[in-house]
């Protein structure tokens, strides 16, 4: 096999998410006077900042929750916001990076684990479309799954992005000064992705090895209500725990 | 069925529809085929006509929902223009998450999902939940379908206010105020004068908005320059409008009443009657008169004047019954009467209030000048009362009886003639039924006397039976009297006789 030309190794490209679309995923964890409202949801970054009172208010009214969580909607949205246009301006590094992604979720009484392999160099990437085949082909019937699994997806890659623009400056500095740590700085920025070359050195064909089969296949449960009831009163035990 | 609205030239001033004011449900079916086929007919079915448009027979198994008329374009198998139009951004290749695949995925799901449920209203949180895309994108679908009535919509809905107004926190004084019934509303509902939102965008307009008044749209300027207008609308359409401006262009009930008063007074001369609002220019004036309900009855009714009272003058004449005619002199024009302004204000008030309730009114005021009036021992209105309380039994509830009570307070006052309007049929058909009345009077009074007359007869053979009997008991008592006296002499003379034997 000839080795492939690693096209953009080493170039830094602007911050950005490595999918088609900048779409930011948003966490919301909001506790206000007892009731808590966690939610979880995709965001498109280039929409006007109006969208962010409009939504806040809409998602307050629809649930029929109290008032203050409006403005704390609108709050934590923004804030998320912000924290990712800050790194817009920076670079960040895009090796030949494959990395593997892992699904490990629970949505009402669905449990999902997955595990599969993301190229983080292809910027055509749709988490959506992914998690549209993937509930098609499980036949999952709850249509809550398919946007937790595609906000899985993308704050992983939210992660990895992050983690490339840190390692990105501290390569660039590591340029600047001091030399002789630059190779193993960069060989560890790239540990966690594979190197499709070694990948696939050895081999005459991209198959997986047969014992790799039960770590790559997706898994997806149901849960009957008392065990979803078990697995929230746990929780809820280890979420005091770490409060107290 | 929803009620009819004039086609497009008077929209409700409490709604401010993006869309045509006129809604009539369309059934439609969700088989693919149903798209062509249903649009034509059911755009034929015009604003005017509220039916409800089943072209073909539906089949007895198919799911039917009910989407308004104009948005009979609605298909889920492709995109329509309408589409394209009103939500660009998917269409531009702008941004690559928005794409027709993508916007037909988010559609076409959403309309799903509510139509597993049509009944109930499906928001948008729990849309978003189970959509795989980005949530604006998601929200600017969900708002689309929602506008055009493809989803959230039930006919019982059609008379609330549409759902723009719900953003308003004045719209529920719009829902208060708007008229229920056909009564005439001197203003028309006072319209929000602090906000303004634009219909497409929602934010609040700033500094100045565009008004579209041939729909009753009102676009922010951002959404104007973009061009984020609904279908079949052009720029030339809006105009621009100042929101310092828009405050001072609010009638006032006060300000109205001002109009009404002045246009009575100086009838055609506008610049008077800007003079006497006070703060209007006559054009104004004249724009808001024409938007009042009344507007057209004022302006036909000045002809009618002179000939009404030509007619009650050979009423007059003629004489009819005293107490009538005063109050055949009927008359509903305000314009006409410049010498009589109580007469008038009561006149206009009472069209106002609904001729029930001025009629009420009138009586009371009645009554209360009758006990008041006692010096001037006003026969007149004492058998008015006694006539109208005939006639209040026969007589429908009509303008002209509202005026015949109010005339019948006011007769002590002015005794003078007033010139009101009424048809002339109506003055005769009043004279009938007074007619009819005494009549029937004198015909229950003829009835009552002849069950006297036939009264007194029994009575008088019932004496003459008894000066019979009476009659009968003298004779026998004479002839027991004069039986018994001869019975007497001849005992008398008997014993006479025998004496003489003895002696």
């Amino acid at each position: 096999m000839k080795p492939l030309p690693s096209t953009s190794s080493k170039t830094p490209v602007k911050f950005r998410m490595p999918t088609s679309e900048n779409l930011v995923p948003i966490r919301l964890d909001i506790e206000v006077g007892g009731q808590r409202f966690k939610d979880a949801f995709t965001w498109n970054i280039s929409d006007p900042d109006s969208e962010v009172s409009v939504f806040a208010k809409r998602t307050q009214k629809d649930l029929k929750l109290p008032l203050a969580f409006a403005t704390q909607i609108a709050q934590s949205i923004q804030t998320q916001q912000t924290e990712f246009r800050s790194y817009k301006g920076q670079e960040m590094l895009t090796g030949e990076k494959i990395v593997p992604i892992k699904l490990d979720l629970r949505v009402n009484r669905t449990l999902i684990k997955d595990q599969f392999l993301w190229d983080l160099n292809n910027f055509d990437s749709d988490p959506e479309e992914f998690s549209k085949t993937f509930c098609n082909d499980l036949g999952i019937e709850d249509p809550e799954v398919g946007p937790a699994v595609a906000f899985a997806i993308r704050e992983q890659l939210y992660e990895i992005a992050i983690q490339s623009v840190a390692t990105a400056r501290e390569s660039r500095n590591a340029k600047k000064g001091r030399r002789g740590e630059y190779s193993s700085i960069s060989s560890r920025s790239t540990g966690a992705a594979l190197d499709l070359m070694k990948l696939f050195s050895n081999r005459y064909s991209g198959v997986r090895k047969r014992k790799e089969w039960d770590v790559f296949e997706p898994m997806v449960d149901m849960l009957s209500n008392e065990e979803v009831a078990a697995l929230e009163s746990m929780v809820e035990k280890w979420r005091d725990l770490e409060e107290a | 069925m929803a009620s009819t609205e004039p086609p497009a030239a008077v929209t409700p001033p409490s709604s401010k529809p993006n869309l045509l004011p006129l809604a009539s449900p369309t059934i439609i079916t969700p088989s693919a085929a149903a798209s062509v086929a249903v649009a034509p007919t059911a755009s034929s079915s015009s604003p005017a006509t509220p039916s409800v448009a089943t072209p073909r027979p539906i089949p007895s198994d198919a799911e039917v929902f009910h989407i308004p008329s104009y948005s009979c374009w609605f298909s889920l198998g492709d995109i329509s223009e309408c589409e394209i139009r009103c939500l660009p951004e998917f269409f531009d290749s702008r941004s690559p998450s928005r794409n027709p695949k993508a916007y037909k995925y988010i559609r076409d799901s959403i309309v799903k999902q509510f139509r597993r449920n049509p009944s109930s209203k499906i928001t948008f949180t729990e849309v978003r939940k189970t959509l795989v895309a980005d949530v604006i994108s998601i929200r600017k679908v969900f708002d689309f379908l929602d506008a055009w009535g493809l989803i959230n919509y039930s006919p019982a809905a059609l008379n609330k206010p549409l759902k723009w107004e719900d953003k308003d926190s004045k719209s529920s004084q719009h829902a208060a105020d708007s008229p229920a019934g056909p009564s005439l509303d001197s203003t028309p509902p006072v319209r929000e004068t602090s906000k303004r939102l634009c219909g497409s965008c929602k934010s609040v307009c700033s500094i100045a908005c565009f008004a579209s008044d041939k729909y009753d749209i009102t676009l922010c300027a951002r959404c104007f320059v973009r061009g984020n207008y609904r279908v079949g609308l052009s720029s030339s359409d809006f105009k621009r409008v100042e929101i310092s401006d828009e405050m001072k262009t609010d009638w006032t009930e006060k300000e109205t009443l001002q109009l009404l008063e002045a246009v009575m007074h100086y009838g055609d001369d506008w610049k008077k009657v800007a003079q006497h609002v006070g703060g209007r220019s006559d054009k104004d004036c004249i724009t808001h008169f024409i938007k009042l309900p009344m507007g057209e009855q004022f302006a036909s009714s000045a002809e009618f004047g002179s000939s009404i009272n030509k007619l009650n003058q050979m009423k007059d004449d003629n004489n009819i019954s005293s107490s009538s005619s005063p109050s055949k002199r009927l008359c509903l024009s305000p314009l006409a009467d410049a010498s009589n302004p109580i007469m008038a204000q009561a006149a206009f008030l009472s069209a106002l209030a609904g001729t029930g309730v001025a009629e009420a009114a009138a009586q009371a005021a009645v009554t209360a000048v009758s006990e008041m009036g006692q010096g001037e021992p006003k026969a007149d209105i004492r058998s008015l009362h006694g006539v109208q309380g005939l006639q209040d039994a026969s007589i429908t509830s009509n303008g002209s009886d509202v005026l015949k009570s109010v005339e019948e307070a006011h007769s002590g006052v002015n005794p003078k003639p007033e010139e009101k309007k009424v048809n002339v049929e109506e003055v005769e058909e009043e004279i009938r039924r007074v007619a009819e009345v005494q009549m029937k009077q004198i015909q229950e009074k003829i009835v009552h006397f002849e069950e006297v007359d036939s009264q007194i007869e029994k009575e008088w053979k019932q004496m003459e039976q008894m000066r019979d009997i009476l009659f009968y008991d003298q004779l026998n008592l004479l002839k027991h009297e004069r039986a018994i006296r001869k019975s007497g002499q001849q005992a008398a003379e008997g014993v006479r006789t025998q004496g003489d034997y003895v002696s």
